[in-house]
């Protein structure tokens, strides 16, 4: 089983966030990950919070920013090995609608925390440098760039 | 209730195709798989890194480790992880001729499918559910056997040559004689390979400056043979008529990217039996706008010719048109034919010029000549034309068998993907471990089948791929529809909610993106 031997999509990689129930799963993903985090009960209501956004943040920015390239081999003689998942989807096009869904969902979670918080600083300041180490690498301006050649190879 | 599509009339018979959506649940609980699959495998490659756990890949060299290293292993991590565990299920040895039933080598693996070892048993008589059998030529006695013997003894294995030095023989000339009238066009070619036919024939007709509009499903010779030609390629939706005129408009009214430029030749590229789909081409509609734009059309037809149509034709019969609307005829005869290689045929001046500039002419070895007889052999059966009715006979028992088929698939309960008529029929599994249960249950039960999954497929369409023959007899349809009724019901593969308006085009989101050539 390879790539390309049933269709001619070159990298399936491009794809894989548009298909048919992905944004839901994504969701259920959050909310399950949510619920556990309520049910210890040693985390208070703004701590669980605060930790479903920050390990929701750390997990997008592993899978989407930090990893590179595909997990398959792909016939292109490997244009996207050095890009991002991020940087793959959709072949590089800007502003399409799995594009938008994953920079608003982070946004949406980190009002809900805030709100549920109640604007203490120690949660706050956690929660912004959070949301932006996920936001910052989605920029259009940001594509392809490696500040200080961190992941570049 | 059936789809008829008028389309000014372009139909002469119901075109009946449906994609049944996948059920949301399905969806989730099959992404939910492939993470808990990914986050085991992270896993994993953690363990044999840090040497907790053998590693049983090929490693580098200690004293190479730190060279720039050679491939990057996140690129081996779905091989690794995932198809490993399910490996077992492809590439089993066969040991007899693979006709409706065969005979295989029993292997078993004692580290999770890193090593197999034979048992030394052969496992006898296994329902062959996946060989291109379609005509049931795939037999090792009858009369295109005793044929092929008897040229082998007198002409030899080998030919040695290529087609343009001391490779063309009488026999081949007679084959394409045959293959011509058979298809109803001027004159043919007949190459080597079906790979090869596709792949090094279409850098022959199209070149730079020329626009190849390919479906999104092409076969990978054809996108190779595309690719290699140097032209524009753009590709439309799945069978969607108005995704390739919206195409063609474009083309013509745009021209060529910077220059602006009228384009030399625009190409058509579509398949007749899309093998993974089980859905036919709607040739009227494609030819019809083919004369309107004033393009190309380049039919492939390696799973249609001799599997569909009242005599066997192929697709052009099938739905009563004309074999001289089609540009270039291509086909392979692996499938139906029971031999090795591929044709084209078209007009005169087309295949005249092919044999002087094709890349398989010049470069590749022409047929064997035993080959050679098989496909004649058989043709003839098709035709009528050796005295009896047998191959009408067997094409005739193939269309049975695929009604039959897919009717009680469908009440079972099974989403199937594709057309009413075509022998390939694929059944929805959607779940990386359902792909690897259901082959090695339906083994368990001697039934042998395809089972595909991603990357080969999108990401939440795996599919097992059942490939009818003439030579399945009733009580071998019935015995594997019994079986797999079983491991349905086992692996809670009934997912149909038999909608009685079933979708009409694949379900896919509306933009799709594409690489753009530097």
């Amino acid at each position: 089983m390879n790539v390309g031997v049933a269709h001619s999509e070159v990298n399936p990689n491009t794809r894989v966030m548009n298909s048919r129930g992905m944004w839901l799963t994504y969701a259920l993903g959050v909310g399950m990950l949510h619920i556990v985090l309520l049910s210890i009960p040693f985390f208070s209501v703004p701590v669980a919070w605060t930790l479903t956004n920050v390990i929701h943040n750390l997990g997008m920015y592993v899978f989407l920013h930090a990893v590179k390239g595909t997990p398959f081999e792909t016939p292109d003689q490997g244009k996207a090995r050095l890009l991002t998942h991020w940087e793959q989807l959709d072949y590089g096009v800007q502003f399409t609608s799995s594009r938008k869904f994953f920079t608003i969902s982070p946004i949406i979670l980190y009002f809900l925390t805030s709100f549920y918080t109640k604007y203490d600083s120690t949660h706050f300041i956690l929660n912004t440098t959070s949301l932006l180490t996920v936001l910052i690498p989605k920029l259009p301006q940001l594509h392809g760039v490696r500040i200080f050649g961190i992941n570049k190879y | 209730i059936n789809h008829i599509v008028h389309n000014g009339g372009l139909y002469k018979r119901p075109f009946n195709e449906a994609f049944e959506e996948t059920p949301m649940l399905v969806a989730v609980l099959t992404y939910v798989g492939y993470g808990v699959l990914t986050l085991f495998g992270y896993l994993r490659d953690f363990m044999r890194q840090w040497k907790i756990e053998k590693c049983q890949n090929a490693t580098e060299r200690e004293e190479q480790k730190d060279f720039v290293p050679l491939y990057q292993d996140f690129e081996n991590f779905y091989n690794r992880n995932l198809y490993m565990r399910i490996r077992d299920s492809w590439n089993r040895p066969i040991c007899s001729v693979p006709g409706a039933k065969v005979d295989m080598m029993e292997r078993v693996s004692h580290d999770y499918n890193w090593t197999f070892t034979y048992t030394g048993r052969v496992v006898k008589d296994i329902i062959n559910m996946g060989s291109y059998n379609y005509l049931g030529f795939a037999q090792k006695a009858g009369t295109c056997q005793e044929a092929a013997a008897k040229v082998l003894s007198h002409y030899g294995a080998g030919v040695c040559s290529t087609r343009q030095e001391m490779g063309n023989l009488d026999k081949h000339e007679e084959l394409e004689k045959l293959v011509a009238r058979f298809l109803g066009v001027e004159s043919a070619m007949a190459y080597g390979m079906g790979f090869a036919t596709n792949s090094m024939n279409i850098p022959a007709l199209v070149g730079k400056g020329c626009l190849i509009l390919s479906d999104e499903l092409n076969h990978a010779s054809l996108v190779l043979g595309a690719r290699l030609s140097g032209a524009t390629i753009r590709i439309f939706k799945h069978n969607n008529m108005q995704s390739l005129e919206k195409l063609l408009k474009d083309a013509i009214v745009h021209g060529q990217p910077r220059t602006r430029r009228p384009w030399k030749k625009i190409l058509i590229l579509v398949e007749g039996i899309y093998s993974m789909e089980g859905s036919i081409v709607r040739l009227p509609e494609v030819i019809a706008l083919k004369k309107k734009y004033k393009s190309y059309l380049y039919l492939d037809e390696a799973h249609s010719i001799g599997a569909l149509g009242p005599s066997g034709r192929g697709v052009v019969e099938y739905f009563g048109l004309s074999p001289e609307d089609v540009d270039v005829m291509m086909g392979t005869f692996t499938k139906s034919f029971g031999a090795a290689g591929g044709y084209i045929g078209g007009k005169k001046e087309l295949i005249d010029y092919l044999r002087t500039y094709s890349h398989s002419a010049v470069y590749a070895t022409s047929l064997s000549p035993p080959v050679v007889e098989q496909i004649i052999t058989s043709m003839k059966c098709i035709m009528g034309e050796d005295g009896t009715t047998v191959g009408k006979a067997r094409v005739q028992q193939l269309a049975e068998n695929t009604r039959y088929f897919r009717r009680r698939l469908k009440e079972m309960g099974f989403i199937i993907y594709g057309n009413e008529d075509s022998p390939v029929v694929p059944l929805m599994l959607y779940m990386p471990a359902k792909i690897g249960a259901f082959g090695r249950e339906m083994l368990k039960r001697n039934i042998g089948v395809v089972v595909v999954g991603f990357p080969a497929t999108p990401i939440i369409e795996s599919r097992a791929r059942f490939c009818l023959s003439a030579a399945h007899t009733k009580e071998m349809l019935d015995t594997a529809l019994k079986e797999i009724n079983e491991v349905g019901d086992l692996l809670q593969l009934k997912y149909s909610r038999h909608r009685l308006v079933p979708l009409l085009d694949r379900p896919f989101d509306e933009t799709t993106y594409e690489e753009t050539e530097d």
